[in-house]
């Protein structure tokens, strides 16, 4: 008899772990407010039911019909999908996105930002720790909808075109898993509630793997969005740069410094194209201060490099210099 | 001579085609740049090249097609790469929910039928 009481206990035990413990009040009405309804479902967001172990090529080709890039999970399985752990890790899901010309907005880890999105129009890709133990169930489904009056959301998820869970075992499976939650926007398209450095980062990533187009769009958002912040003219400038427009990157970087005067990265690439507008004495005062300001940090060792090619060259500026 | 001048042409067009401005440059990259705010370490040391070949083994490991390691290697950003080439092991892998559901429905179903609980009747 003690036995099968233990045993269920364990079972019990078991189901609330499973059901993630829905002790807390009503979560939604807290998470909305004024500015955001109380009830949205994302009904234009298409379905891919899921086949077997591929929730994120599924859940991925799912946000990206939603921001207009028409592609079959089949197509994504061989970018995305890892047979030796029979899923898909999160930066291939990022990279994949990026592919497609889509700006991987990673989400601040909060529950009010995911429902933000969706109150906004956007499905999010979130991943879910459905399992524990040996059994950790990782799994990707994509958030199409809440209702704050009855305290559910609304999932596209496995095999599962309109999944209904109460909010508190969803924001669980969600908090167990790191709270992860990934929009992917069009270039030039903000995410509700934006935050600068995780937007820019996404918009970076599209640079660092040649997709400059994309990445313009982006940086040209985050400059309308943050007008009194450095890093969008940084980029901009970077991609007058890369398309061999060497005035425009000079004035790109000069309006980044005269944002922020301690930006390092602004004033060595402000060096650097002074140098080959045959400005070197100008690019020599300009990388002097960048490596006073870089100190010892994460950028200290990329302005040494500049600064020993740009110190090589002794001449004097050429007509046309600027003189600050 | 008209053979050997489209000779040097081509040759100094395939030698451009491999330095892009941003590689010759002492340039820092916007993503570099926003990364800068949020790392500590000092970028230009960590070993890009080494954490793509190791992602490469990785990815080779795990049964992914020959034919498209190159272009997934590509496709990641260097802190990406940085980040799967440490800890790709240990990185959740999002797969599927049937699999954990299932075991569950049968843990609870031997339970049920060997009268240790008792859920799945009407009330």
């Amino acid at each position: 008899m003690a036995a099968g009481n233990l045993v269920r206990a364990v079972a019990c035990g078991l189901v609330f772990l499973l059901a993630g413990c829905a002790t807390r009040g009503p979560l939604l009405p807290q998470l909305t407010s004024e500015t955001v309804p109380p009830r949205v479902e994302l009904t234009t967001t298409p379905f891919f039911p899921q086949r077997d172990y591929q929730c994120g090529p599924a859940a991925l080709a799912t946000v990206l019909a939603a921001s207009g890039v028409t592609v079959d999970p089949d197509a994504l399985v061989p970018e995305v999908y890892l047979p030796g752990r029979q899923g898909s890790l999160q930066p291939e899901l990022v990279a994949a996105a990026r592919g497609r010309g889509r700006v991987p907005y990673i989400l601040p880890p909060r529950a009010e930002v995911l429902v933000a999105q969706v109150a906004a129009g956007t499905p999010v890709l979130v991943m879910q720790k459905l399992g524990a133990g040996p059994w950790p169930g990782w799994h990707y489904a994509v958030l199409v909808g809440y209702d704050a009056t009855a305290d559910r959301v609304l999932l596209r998820s496995g095999t599962d075109e309109r999944l209904e869970l109460s909010a508190a075992r969803f924001l669980t499976t969600w908090e167990r898993a790191g709270r992860w939650a990934m929009v992917t926007l069009r270039p030039g398209q903000m995410p509700a509630a934006p935050d600068l450095a995780r937007f820019m980062e996404a918009a970076a990533g599209l640079e660092a793997v040649g997709r400059l187009e994309e990445a313009g769009g982006a940086y040209e958002a985050a400059a309308r969005e943050w007008p009194d912040e450095a890093l969008p003219h940084l980029g901009l400038a970077n991609l007058a740069y890369a398309r061999g427009d060497l005035q425009g990157a000079e004035r790109g970087f000069h309006a980044a410094i005269q944002i922020a005067p301690a930006d390092v990265a602004a004033r060595n690439n402000r060096a650097e194209v002074l140098l080959q507008l045959g400005c070197p004495a100008s690019a020599r005062k300009e990388i002097e201060a960048a490596q006073a300001l870089a100190g010892d940090g994460p950028l200290a060792g990329a302005v040494a490099a500049s600064a020993s090619k740009i110190a090589a060259d002794r001449r004097s500026d050429g007509k046309g210099c600027p003189t600050n | 001579m008209f053979k050997r001048s489209v000779v040097y042409v081509l040759c100094f067009a395939v030698l451009n085609l491999g330095s892009p401005m941003m590689a010759n440059a002492a340039m820092i990259g916007t993503l570099q740049a926003v990364e800068s705010s949020t790392r500590a370490q000092d970028l230009a040391t960590v070993n890009a090249a080494l954490a793509q070949d190791q992602v490469r083994q990785q990815f080779a490991a795990l049964g992914v097609d020959p034919a498209q390691i190159d272009s997934r290697v590509a496709a990641l950003t260097d802190s990406e790469l940085r980040s799967l080439a440490g800890q790709m092991s240990g990185m959740p892998a999002g797969g599927d929910a049937l699999a954990v559901i299932g075991i569950v429905f049968i843990v609870l179903l031997i339970l049920e039928l060997t009268g240790v609980i008792d859920i799945f009747k009407k009330a």
